[in-house]
Protein backbone atom coordinates (compact mmCIF):
# COMPACT_ATOMS: atom_id res chain seq x y z
CA UNK A 1 0.00 0.00 0.00
CA UNK A 2 1.59 3.29 -1.02
CA UNK A 3 2.02 6.29 1.23
CA UNK A 4 -0.08 8.38 -1.17
CA UNK A 5 -3.10 6.20 -0.57
CA UNK A 6 -2.74 6.48 3.19
CA UNK A 7 -2.74 10.24 3.03
CA UNK A 8 -5.85 10.15 0.83
CA UNK A 9 -7.55 7.96 3.40
CA UNK A 10 -6.66 10.09 6.38
CA UNK A 11 -6.50 13.75 5.33
CA UNK A 12 -6.24 14.94 8.94
CA UNK A 13 -2.70 13.59 9.05
CA UNK A 14 -1.85 16.67 7.01
CA UNK A 15 -3.00 19.05 9.74
CA UNK A 16 -0.27 21.30 11.12
CA UNK A 17 0.83 20.37 14.65
CA UNK A 18 1.56 24.01 15.44
CA UNK A 19 -2.07 24.96 16.17
CA UNK A 20 -2.26 26.46 19.64
CA UNK A 21 -5.54 24.60 20.30
CA UNK A 22 -4.03 21.18 19.79
CA UNK A 23 -3.41 19.34 23.04
CA UNK A 24 -2.71 15.73 23.94
CA UNK A 25 -5.37 14.64 26.42
CA UNK A 26 -4.33 11.09 27.14
CA UNK A 27 -2.50 8.11 25.76
CA UNK A 28 -3.62 4.63 24.81
CA UNK A 29 -2.53 1.94 22.37
CA UNK A 30 -3.76 0.98 18.93
CA UNK A 31 -2.66 -0.97 15.84
CA UNK A 32 -1.15 0.11 12.57
CA UNK A 33 -3.92 -0.35 9.95
CA UNK A 34 -1.37 -1.72 7.48
CA UNK A 35 0.92 -4.10 9.41
CA UNK A 36 -1.17 -4.52 12.61
CA UNK A 37 1.82 -3.68 14.77
CA UNK A 38 0.82 -2.44 18.23
CA UNK A 39 1.71 1.26 18.50
CA UNK A 40 1.09 4.09 20.98
CA UNK A 41 -1.93 6.28 20.25
CA UNK A 42 -2.92 9.67 21.59
CA UNK A 43 -6.25 11.36 22.13
CA UNK A 44 -5.62 14.86 20.84
CA UNK A 45 -7.97 17.84 20.97
CA UNK A 46 -8.22 20.24 18.10
CA UNK A 47 -10.68 22.89 19.24
CA UNK A 48 -13.72 20.97 20.47
CA UNK A 49 -12.95 17.93 18.34
CA UNK A 50 -10.83 14.98 19.43
CA UNK A 51 -8.69 12.74 17.23
CA UNK A 52 -6.99 9.42 17.84
CA UNK A 53 -3.49 9.90 16.48
CA UNK A 54 -0.90 7.19 15.98
CA UNK A 55 2.30 6.74 14.03
CA UNK A 56 3.74 3.53 12.64
CA UNK A 57 7.47 3.61 11.94
CA UNK A 58 6.91 1.75 8.70
CA UNK A 59 3.60 3.15 7.50
CA UNK A 60 3.41 6.69 8.79
CA UNK A 61 0.86 8.76 10.72
CA UNK A 62 -2.87 8.17 11.09
CA UNK A 63 -5.41 10.56 12.56
CA UNK A 64 -9.06 9.65 13.01
CA UNK A 65 -11.80 11.82 14.48
CA UNK A 66 -13.38 10.22 17.57
CA UNK A 67 -15.40 13.12 19.02
CA UNK A 68 -16.90 16.31 17.65
CA UNK A 69 -18.08 19.21 19.79
CA UNK A 70 -20.63 18.88 22.63
CA UNK A 71 -21.26 17.17 24.99
CA UNK A 72 -17.62 17.94 25.71
CA UNK A 73 -15.24 14.99 25.45
CA UNK A 74 -13.64 15.61 28.85
CA UNK A 75 -17.01 15.62 30.64
CA UNK A 76 -18.11 12.32 29.09
CA UNK A 77 -16.70 10.00 31.74
CA UNK A 78 -17.97 7.14 33.86
CA UNK A 79 -15.04 5.50 35.64
CA UNK A 80 -15.16 1.85 36.57
CA UNK A 81 -13.14 -0.41 38.78
CA UNK A 82 -11.87 -3.10 36.37
CA UNK A 83 -12.92 -6.70 36.92
CA UNK A 84 -11.15 -9.72 35.51
CA UNK A 85 -13.57 -12.14 33.82
CA UNK A 86 -14.25 -15.03 36.23
CA UNK A 87 -13.52 -17.57 33.47
CA UNK A 88 -10.75 -16.85 30.96
CA UNK A 89 -10.56 -19.20 27.99
CA UNK A 90 -7.18 -17.88 26.74
CA UNK A 91 -3.72 -17.30 28.19
CA UNK A 92 -1.83 -14.04 27.81
CA UNK A 93 0.91 -14.68 25.27
CA UNK A 94 1.04 -12.07 22.51
CA UNK A 95 -0.67 -9.24 24.38
CA UNK A 96 -3.87 -7.29 23.69
CA UNK A 97 -5.63 -7.54 21.21
CA UNK A 98 -4.10 -10.82 20.04
CA UNK A 99 -5.10 -13.11 22.96
CA UNK A 100 -8.86 -12.54 22.98
CA UNK A 101 -10.94 -15.27 24.39
CA UNK A 102 -11.25 -13.55 26.99
CA UNK A 103 -7.84 -13.25 28.67
CA UNK A 104 -6.98 -12.23 32.22
CA UNK A 105 -6.06 -8.67 31.21
CA UNK A 106 -9.64 -8.00 30.08
CA UNK A 107 -11.44 -5.56 32.39
CA UNK A 108 -15.14 -6.41 32.13
CA UNK A 109 -17.43 -9.43 32.24
CA UNK A 110 -19.78 -10.45 29.42
CA UNK A 111 -23.03 -8.53 29.31
CA UNK A 112 -24.15 -9.77 25.88
CA UNK A 113 -22.85 -12.80 24.02
CA UNK A 114 -23.39 -12.90 20.26
CA UNK A 115 -23.73 -16.15 18.40
CA UNK A 116 -23.47 -15.93 14.63
CA UNK A 117 -25.79 -18.54 13.16
CA UNK A 118 -24.86 -18.18 9.50
CA UNK A 119 -22.64 -16.27 7.12
CA UNK A 120 -25.42 -16.20 4.52
CA UNK A 121 -27.57 -13.17 3.88
CA UNK A 122 -30.48 -12.26 1.59
CA UNK A 123 -29.26 -8.68 1.20
CA UNK A 124 -25.92 -7.44 -0.07
CA UNK A 125 -25.48 -4.19 1.85
CA UNK A 126 -22.82 -1.65 0.92
CA UNK A 127 -21.82 -1.70 4.58
CA UNK A 128 -21.63 -5.00 6.46
CA UNK A 129 -19.29 -5.72 9.35
CA UNK A 130 -19.67 -9.45 8.73
CA UNK A 131 -19.06 -9.12 4.96
CA UNK A 132 -22.05 -11.44 4.53
CA UNK A 133 -23.34 -12.53 1.15
CA UNK A 134 -25.53 -15.16 -0.33
CA UNK A 135 -23.00 -17.97 -0.63
CA UNK A 136 -23.45 -21.60 0.25
CA UNK A 137 -21.11 -21.53 3.25
CA UNK A 138 -22.29 -24.20 5.68
CA UNK A 139 -23.99 -22.98 8.85
CA UNK A 140 -22.86 -24.24 12.25
CA UNK A 141 -25.05 -27.23 13.08
CA UNK A 142 -27.25 -27.42 16.17
CA UNK A 143 -24.61 -29.39 18.09
CA UNK A 144 -22.07 -26.65 17.48
CA UNK A 145 -24.58 -24.02 18.61
CA UNK A 146 -25.37 -26.04 21.71
CA UNK A 147 -21.62 -26.10 22.42
CA UNK A 148 -21.45 -22.32 22.01
CA UNK A 149 -24.34 -21.78 24.44
CA UNK A 150 -22.59 -24.11 26.90
CA UNK A 151 -19.34 -22.16 26.68
CA UNK A 152 -21.17 -18.89 27.28
CA UNK A 153 -23.08 -20.42 30.17
CA UNK A 154 -19.84 -21.56 31.83
CA UNK A 155 -18.19 -18.16 31.50
CA UNK A 156 -21.14 -15.76 31.87
CA UNK A 157 -24.20 -17.59 33.15
CA UNK A 158 -26.50 -14.60 33.47
CA UNK A 159 -25.68 -12.67 30.31
CA UNK A 160 -28.04 -11.72 27.51
CA UNK A 161 -27.84 -13.45 24.13
CA UNK A 162 -28.02 -11.98 20.67
CA UNK A 163 -28.41 -14.29 17.67
CA UNK A 164 -26.77 -12.73 14.67
CA UNK A 165 -25.18 -13.52 11.33
CA UNK A 166 -25.32 -13.11 8.31
CA UNK A 167 -29.07 -13.10 8.39
CA UNK A 168 -30.09 -15.62 11.05
CA UNK A 169 -33.66 -15.99 9.76
CA UNK A 170 -32.29 -17.82 6.71
CA UNK A 171 -31.95 -20.83 9.00
CA UNK A 172 -35.19 -22.79 9.08
CA UNK A 173 -34.24 -24.24 12.44
CA UNK A 174 -34.10 -20.81 14.12
CA UNK A 175 -36.98 -21.64 16.50
CA UNK A 176 -35.05 -24.73 17.58
CA UNK A 177 -31.90 -22.62 18.12
CA UNK A 178 -33.86 -20.18 20.28
CA UNK A 179 -35.34 -23.09 22.24
CA UNK A 180 -31.83 -24.51 22.76
CA UNK A 181 -30.72 -21.17 24.19
CA UNK A 182 -33.67 -21.03 26.55
CA UNK A 183 -33.03 -24.61 27.67
CA UNK A 184 -29.42 -23.64 28.34
CA UNK A 185 -30.81 -21.16 30.86
CA UNK A 186 -30.65 -17.81 29.08
CA UNK A 187 -33.57 -15.56 29.97
CA UNK A 188 -33.19 -12.90 27.28
CA UNK A 189 -32.60 -13.88 23.67
CA UNK A 190 -32.61 -11.24 20.98
CA UNK A 191 -32.58 -11.68 17.21
CA UNK A 192 -30.46 -9.34 15.07
CA UNK A 193 -32.24 -9.25 11.71
CA UNK A 194 -33.02 -7.25 8.58
CA UNK A 195 -36.69 -8.15 9.20
CA UNK A 196 -37.47 -9.49 5.72
CA UNK A 197 -38.67 -12.92 6.80
CA UNK A 198 -40.64 -11.41 9.69
CA UNK A 199 -42.41 -9.22 7.14
CA UNK A 200 -42.89 -11.87 4.48
CA UNK A 201 -44.21 -14.80 6.54
CA UNK A 202 -47.39 -14.17 8.45
CA UNK A 203 -46.89 -16.60 11.34
CA UNK A 204 -43.10 -16.46 11.55
CA UNK A 205 -42.88 -13.94 14.41
CA UNK A 206 -45.37 -15.98 16.43
CA UNK A 207 -43.27 -19.13 15.97
CA UNK A 208 -40.15 -17.32 17.22
CA UNK A 209 -42.07 -15.95 20.19
CA UNK A 210 -43.33 -19.42 21.01
CA UNK A 211 -39.74 -20.69 20.99
CA UNK A 212 -38.76 -18.10 23.57
CA UNK A 213 -37.57 -15.06 21.61
CA UNK A 214 -37.66 -11.88 23.70
CA UNK A 215 -36.68 -9.12 21.32
CA UNK A 216 -35.85 -8.19 17.74
CA UNK A 217 -32.89 -5.93 16.97
CA UNK A 218 -34.22 -4.62 13.67
CA UNK A 219 -31.94 -3.08 11.05
CA UNK A 220 -33.83 0.19 10.47
CA UNK A 221 -31.79 2.91 8.81
CA UNK A 222 -34.35 5.54 7.98
CA UNK A 223 -37.86 6.58 7.10
CA UNK A 224 -37.38 6.91 3.35
CA UNK A 225 -36.64 4.36 0.67
CA UNK A 226 -33.78 6.51 -0.64
CA UNK A 227 -31.85 5.61 2.51
CA UNK A 228 -32.47 1.88 2.09
CA UNK A 229 -31.53 2.00 -1.59
CA UNK A 230 -28.28 3.78 -0.70
CA UNK A 231 -27.28 1.51 2.19
CA UNK A 232 -29.03 -1.80 1.48
CA UNK A 233 -29.47 -1.75 -2.28
CA UNK A 234 -33.28 -1.76 -2.38
CA UNK A 235 -36.43 -0.05 -1.09
CA UNK A 236 -37.26 -1.68 2.24
CA UNK A 237 -39.31 0.74 4.32
CA UNK A 238 -42.63 -1.08 3.82
CA UNK A 239 -40.99 -4.39 4.78
CA UNK A 240 -39.51 -2.84 7.91
CA UNK A 241 -42.88 -1.48 9.01
CA UNK A 242 -44.54 -4.80 8.33
CA UNK A 243 -41.86 -6.56 10.40
CA UNK A 244 -42.64 -4.22 13.32
CA UNK A 245 -46.34 -4.95 12.93
CA UNK A 246 -45.77 -8.71 12.95
CA UNK A 247 -43.60 -8.48 16.07
CA UNK A 248 -46.21 -6.32 17.79
CA UNK A 249 -48.87 -8.92 17.03
CA UNK A 250 -46.65 -11.71 18.36
CA UNK A 251 -45.66 -9.83 21.53
CA UNK A 252 -41.96 -9.45 20.70
CA UNK A 253 -40.24 -6.20 21.68
CA UNK A 254 -38.58 -4.34 18.79
CA UNK A 255 -35.47 -2.16 18.91
CA UNK A 256 -34.88 -0.03 15.81
CA UNK A 257 -31.21 -0.08 14.86
CA UNK A 258 -30.15 2.63 12.43
CA UNK A 259 -26.61 2.67 11.12
CA UNK A 260 -25.88 6.35 10.62
CA UNK A 261 -23.73 7.43 7.68
CA UNK A 262 -23.01 11.14 7.08
CA UNK A 263 -24.58 12.36 3.86
CA UNK A 264 -26.96 9.41 3.66
CA UNK A 265 -29.25 9.27 6.69
CA UNK A 266 -27.89 11.56 9.43
CA UNK A 267 -30.69 14.01 8.56
CA UNK A 268 -33.31 11.35 9.41
CA UNK A 269 -32.29 10.83 13.05
CA UNK A 270 -35.25 12.88 14.33
CA UNK A 271 -37.69 11.22 11.92
CA UNK A 272 -36.53 7.76 13.05
CA UNK A 273 -37.28 8.78 16.64
CA UNK A 274 -40.68 10.10 15.58
CA UNK A 275 -41.51 6.84 13.80
CA UNK A 276 -40.28 4.78 16.74
CA UNK A 277 -42.59 6.68 19.06
CA UNK A 278 -45.51 6.21 16.67
CA UNK A 279 -44.88 2.46 16.77
CA UNK A 280 -44.51 2.38 20.55
CA UNK A 281 -45.14 0.21 22.59
CA UNK A 282 -44.16 -2.41 19.96
CA UNK A 283 -40.95 -0.43 19.48
CA UNK A 284 -39.17 -0.43 22.83
CA UNK A 285 -36.27 1.78 21.87
CA UNK A 286 -33.86 2.98 19.23
CA UNK A 287 -30.19 2.04 19.17
CA UNK A 288 -28.05 4.15 16.83
CA UNK A 289 -24.82 2.82 15.36
CA UNK A 290 -22.48 5.40 13.82
CA UNK A 291 -20.89 3.86 10.73
CA UNK A 292 -17.66 1.91 11.26
CA UNK A 293 -15.16 0.90 8.65
CA UNK A 294 -14.68 -2.83 9.06
CA UNK A 295 -15.83 -5.73 6.93
CA UNK A 296 -17.46 -4.59 3.69
CA UNK A 297 -17.70 -0.85 3.18
CA UNK A 298 -17.17 1.72 0.42
CA UNK A 299 -13.50 2.52 -0.18
CA UNK A 300 -13.36 6.07 1.11
CA UNK A 301 -12.52 6.00 4.84
CA UNK A 302 -12.19 9.71 5.45
CA UNK A 303 -12.98 11.66 8.58
CA UNK A 304 -15.83 13.53 6.92
CA UNK A 305 -17.49 10.15 6.43
CA UNK A 306 -17.61 9.57 10.17
CA UNK A 307 -20.22 10.67 12.70
CA UNK A 308 -19.43 10.62 16.42
CA UNK A 309 -21.50 10.04 19.57
CA UNK A 310 -21.92 13.75 20.47
CA UNK A 311 -23.09 14.50 16.94
CA UNK A 312 -25.83 11.87 17.20
CA UNK A 313 -26.88 13.25 20.59
CA UNK A 314 -26.94 16.82 19.25
CA UNK A 315 -28.89 15.72 16.18
CA UNK A 316 -31.44 14.04 18.44
CA UNK A 317 -32.03 17.32 20.28
CA UNK A 318 -32.15 19.49 17.17
CA UNK A 319 -34.10 17.16 14.90
CA UNK A 320 -36.67 16.33 17.60
CA UNK A 321 -37.23 20.07 18.12
CA UNK A 322 -36.14 19.71 21.72
CA UNK A 323 -38.40 16.79 22.64
CA UNK A 324 -35.21 15.20 23.96
CA UNK A 325 -32.27 17.22 25.23
CA UNK A 326 -28.57 16.40 24.93
CA UNK A 327 -28.46 16.48 28.73
CA UNK A 328 -30.90 13.54 28.87
CA UNK A 329 -28.12 11.21 27.73
CA UNK A 330 -25.31 9.71 29.76
CA UNK A 331 -22.26 7.49 29.34
CA UNK A 332 -22.73 3.77 30.00
CA UNK A 333 -22.26 1.98 33.31
CA UNK A 334 -21.07 -1.21 31.61
CA UNK A 335 -18.73 -0.61 28.65
CA UNK A 336 -16.14 2.15 28.27
CA UNK A 337 -17.68 5.64 28.41
CA UNK A 338 -16.42 6.43 24.90
CA UNK A 339 -18.29 3.46 23.42
CA UNK A 340 -21.88 4.50 23.88
CA UNK A 341 -24.62 6.79 25.12
CA UNK A 342 -27.99 6.04 26.63
CA UNK A 343 -31.14 7.71 27.82
CA UNK A 344 -34.33 6.26 29.25
CA UNK A 345 -37.65 8.03 28.92
CA UNK A 346 -41.32 7.71 29.68
CA UNK A 347 -43.76 8.23 26.84
CA UNK A 348 -46.20 10.59 28.53
CA UNK A 349 -49.95 10.41 27.90
CA UNK A 350 -50.02 14.18 27.39
CA UNK A 351 -47.42 13.87 24.64
CA UNK A 352 -43.67 14.04 24.65
CA UNK A 353 -40.96 12.16 26.47
CA UNK A 354 -39.90 12.54 30.07
CA UNK A 355 -36.30 11.54 30.94
CA UNK A 356 -36.25 9.28 33.97
CA UNK A 357 -32.63 8.85 34.89
CA UNK A 358 -30.73 12.00 34.06
CA UNK A 359 -30.61 12.94 37.74
CA UNK A 360 -28.59 9.93 38.91
CA UNK A 361 -26.35 9.91 35.91
CA UNK A 362 -25.16 13.43 36.49
CA UNK A 363 -23.20 12.13 39.46
CA UNK A 364 -21.39 9.25 37.76
CA UNK A 365 -17.82 10.14 38.45
CA UNK A 366 -17.43 7.93 41.46
CA UNK A 367 -15.86 4.70 40.22
CA UNK A 368 -18.18 1.70 40.39
CA UNK A 369 -17.13 -1.92 40.01
CA UNK A 370 -17.37 -2.85 36.34
CA UNK A 371 -19.35 -6.03 36.99
CA UNK A 372 -21.98 -4.11 38.98
CA UNK A 373 -22.55 -1.89 35.94
CA UNK A 374 -22.65 -4.97 33.71
CA UNK A 375 -25.25 -6.71 35.85
CA UNK A 376 -27.40 -3.57 35.92
CA UNK A 377 -27.15 -3.36 32.13
CA UNK A 378 -28.05 -7.02 31.67
CA UNK A 379 -31.21 -6.52 33.70
CA UNK A 380 -32.06 -3.11 32.28
CA UNK A 381 -31.64 -4.16 28.64
CA UNK A 382 -33.61 -7.37 29.08
CA UNK A 383 -36.51 -5.49 30.67
CA UNK A 384 -36.48 -2.54 28.32
CA UNK A 385 -36.03 -4.34 25.02
CA UNK A 386 -38.62 -7.08 25.64
CA UNK A 387 -42.33 -6.50 25.05
CA UNK A 388 -43.86 -4.65 28.00
CA UNK A 389 -45.80 -6.72 30.50
CA UNK A 390 -48.79 -4.43 29.97
CA UNK A 391 -49.73 -3.85 26.33
CA UNK A 392 -52.13 -2.14 23.96
CA UNK A 393 -55.26 -0.75 25.52
CA UNK A 394 -53.98 -1.75 28.95
CA UNK A 395 -51.26 0.92 28.84
CA UNK A 396 -51.41 2.75 32.12
CA UNK A 397 -52.10 6.43 32.59
CA UNK A 398 -54.34 7.45 29.70
CA UNK A 399 -55.39 11.07 29.35
CA UNK A 400 -53.19 14.07 29.71
CA UNK A 401 -51.06 13.17 32.73
CA UNK A 402 -47.60 14.63 32.48
CA UNK A 403 -46.27 13.74 35.91
CA UNK A 404 -45.47 10.43 37.52
CA UNK A 405 -45.24 11.72 41.06
CA UNK A 406 -47.99 11.00 43.54
CA UNK A 407 -49.29 7.79 41.96
CA UNK A 408 -50.01 4.75 44.05
CA UNK A 409 -47.44 1.96 43.96
CA UNK A 410 -49.30 -0.40 41.61
CA UNK A 411 -50.30 2.44 39.30
CA UNK A 412 -46.72 3.68 39.22
CA UNK A 413 -45.40 0.22 38.37
CA UNK A 414 -47.90 -0.27 35.54
CA UNK A 415 -47.14 3.19 34.22
CA UNK A 416 -43.37 2.75 34.08
CA UNK A 417 -43.55 -0.87 32.87
CA UNK A 418 -45.72 0.06 29.93
CA UNK A 419 -44.38 3.49 29.02
CA UNK A 420 -40.59 3.31 29.15
CA UNK A 421 -38.65 3.96 25.95
CA UNK A 422 -34.88 3.89 25.45
CA UNK A 423 -32.71 5.89 23.10
CA UNK A 424 -29.13 4.72 22.93
CA UNK A 425 -26.23 4.26 20.59
CA UNK A 426 -22.92 2.48 20.32
CA UNK A 427 -19.82 3.54 18.42
CA UNK A 428 -17.88 0.52 17.25
CA UNK A 429 -14.16 0.62 16.66
CA UNK A 430 -12.40 -0.13 13.40
CA UNK A 431 -8.71 -0.42 12.59
CA UNK A 432 -8.43 3.39 12.27
CA UNK A 433 -9.91 4.43 15.61
CA UNK A 434 -9.11 1.28 17.62
CA UNK A 435 -8.35 2.21 21.24
CA UNK A 436 -7.15 -0.75 23.30
CA UNK A 437 -8.37 0.88 26.54
CA UNK A 438 -11.87 0.72 25.12
CA UNK A 439 -11.38 -2.80 23.84
CA UNK A 440 -10.30 -4.10 27.27
CA UNK A 441 -13.50 -2.63 28.74
CA UNK A 442 -15.74 -4.33 26.18
CA UNK A 443 -18.80 -6.25 27.44
CA UNK A 444 -20.23 -7.45 24.11
CA UNK A 445 -18.52 -10.63 23.07
CA UNK A 446 -18.85 -12.82 20.00
CA UNK A 447 -18.56 -16.58 20.46
CA UNK A 448 -15.94 -17.95 18.08
CA UNK A 449 -16.27 -21.36 16.44
CA UNK A 450 -13.89 -22.81 19.00
CA UNK A 451 -15.93 -21.40 21.88
CA UNK A 452 -13.91 -18.37 22.90
CA UNK A 453 -15.51 -15.03 23.82
CA UNK A 454 -14.02 -12.29 21.67
CA UNK A 455 -14.81 -8.58 22.11
CA UNK A 456 -17.12 -7.45 19.30
CA UNK A 457 -14.75 -4.89 17.82
CA UNK A 458 -11.76 -7.25 17.95
CA UNK A 459 -13.77 -9.99 16.24
CA UNK A 460 -14.86 -7.67 13.45
CA UNK A 461 -11.56 -5.83 13.09
CA UNK A 462 -10.15 -5.88 9.57
CA UNK A 463 -6.88 -4.38 8.36
CA UNK A 464 -6.50 -1.92 5.48
CA UNK A 465 -6.86 -4.79 3.02
CA UNK A 466 -10.00 -6.05 4.79
CA UNK A 467 -8.24 -9.05 6.28
CA UNK A 468 -9.73 -10.05 9.66
CA UNK A 469 -7.76 -10.85 12.79
CA UNK A 470 -10.37 -13.11 14.37
CA UNK A 471 -13.45 -13.53 12.15
CA UNK A 472 -13.67 -17.09 10.88
CA UNK A 473 -11.75 -18.64 13.77
CA UNK B 1 -57.95 -1.52 51.31
CA UNK B 2 -56.82 -0.12 47.95
CA UNK B 3 -53.10 0.45 47.64
CA UNK B 4 -52.47 -1.35 50.93
CA UNK B 5 -49.35 -3.42 51.33
CA UNK B 6 -49.87 -4.46 54.93
CA UNK B 7 -50.31 -8.15 55.73
CA UNK B 8 -52.31 -9.09 58.86
CA UNK B 9 -49.15 -10.52 60.45
CA UNK B 10 -47.36 -7.16 59.96
CA UNK B 11 -49.81 -5.61 62.39
CA UNK B 12 -48.61 -7.90 65.19
CA UNK B 13 -45.35 -5.91 65.23
CA UNK B 14 -44.86 -3.27 67.92
CA UNK B 15 -42.84 -0.06 67.49
CA UNK B 16 -39.83 -0.58 69.79
CA UNK B 17 -39.56 3.11 70.61
CA UNK B 18 -43.25 3.87 71.27
CA UNK B 19 -44.38 0.39 72.40
CA UNK B 20 -47.45 0.64 70.19
CA UNK B 21 -48.90 -1.85 67.68
CA UNK B 22 -48.51 -0.81 64.06
CA UNK B 23 -51.61 0.16 62.09
CA UNK B 24 -52.22 0.71 58.37
CA UNK B 25 -51.58 4.29 57.33
CA UNK B 26 -50.45 6.43 54.42
CA UNK B 27 -46.74 6.44 53.57
CA UNK B 28 -44.86 8.34 50.90
CA UNK B 29 -41.96 6.64 49.16
CA UNK B 30 -39.44 8.80 47.33
CA UNK B 31 -36.99 7.55 44.72
CA UNK B 32 -35.02 9.66 42.29
CA UNK B 33 -37.27 12.64 42.69
CA UNK B 34 -40.49 10.66 42.25
CA UNK B 35 -42.99 10.23 45.06
CA UNK B 36 -45.17 7.15 45.30
CA UNK B 37 -48.07 6.69 47.70
CA UNK B 38 -48.81 3.47 49.55
CA UNK B 39 -50.71 2.25 52.61
CA UNK B 40 -48.17 0.55 54.87
CA UNK B 41 -47.89 -0.62 58.49
CA UNK B 42 -46.88 2.47 60.47
CA UNK B 43 -46.46 3.37 64.12
CA UNK B 44 -49.49 5.56 64.91
CA UNK B 45 -47.36 7.66 67.29
CA UNK B 46 -43.96 8.28 65.60
CA UNK B 47 -44.86 7.34 62.02
CA UNK B 48 -42.05 4.79 61.65
CA UNK B 49 -42.86 2.56 58.66
CA UNK B 50 -42.42 -1.20 58.36
CA UNK B 51 -41.53 -2.43 54.86
CA UNK B 52 -41.91 -6.18 54.72
CA UNK B 53 -39.24 -8.30 53.07
CA UNK B 54 -41.80 -9.38 50.47
CA UNK B 55 -42.52 -5.78 49.48
CA UNK B 56 -38.89 -4.65 49.59
CA UNK B 57 -37.69 -7.48 47.37
CA UNK B 58 -40.81 -7.40 45.21
CA UNK B 59 -42.53 -4.25 44.05
CA UNK B 60 -40.11 -1.74 45.58
CA UNK B 61 -37.12 -3.50 44.02
CA UNK B 62 -38.99 -3.48 40.71
CA UNK B 63 -39.50 0.29 40.94
CA UNK B 64 -35.77 0.71 41.44
CA UNK B 65 -34.94 -1.56 38.53
CA UNK B 66 -37.43 0.10 36.19
CA UNK B 67 -36.07 3.55 36.91
CA UNK B 68 -32.43 2.61 36.53
CA UNK B 69 -30.77 2.67 33.13
CA UNK B 70 -27.72 0.95 31.79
Amino acid sequence: MSKTVLIRLMPETMKADSSSERRVLSQTESLCPVCLKKIPAFRVTDGLDVYLEKHCESHGPFSTVIWRKDPHFETWTRPKIPIQPPVCYTEITKGCPFDCGLCASHRQITCTALIELTKRCNLHCRYCFASSQNLDDPDPDINKIEFMFKRVREAAPSCNIQLSGGEPTLRDDLPQVIGTGRQAGFGFIQLNTNGLRLANEKDYAASLKESGLSSVFLQFDGVSDEVYKALRGQALLDKKRLAIEQCARAGIGVVLVPMIVPGINAHEIGSILELGLKEYPAVRGIHFQPVSYFGRHPESVENHNRITIPEIITALEIQSNGMVAASDFHPPGCENALCSFSGKFLVMPGGGLMPIVSETNSCCNKPVRADIGARQTIFSVAGQWSAPKVQGSAIAGQGTTNSISGMDLDGFLDFVRSRSFSISGMAFQDIWNLDLDRLRDCCIHIVSNDGRLIPFCAYNLTDIQNKPIYRGQ
Amino acid sequence: MKNSYANPEDLRWKCHKCDMFLSVGPATLTYMGNTINAQLPVCPQCGFVLVSEELALGKIAEVEQLLEDK
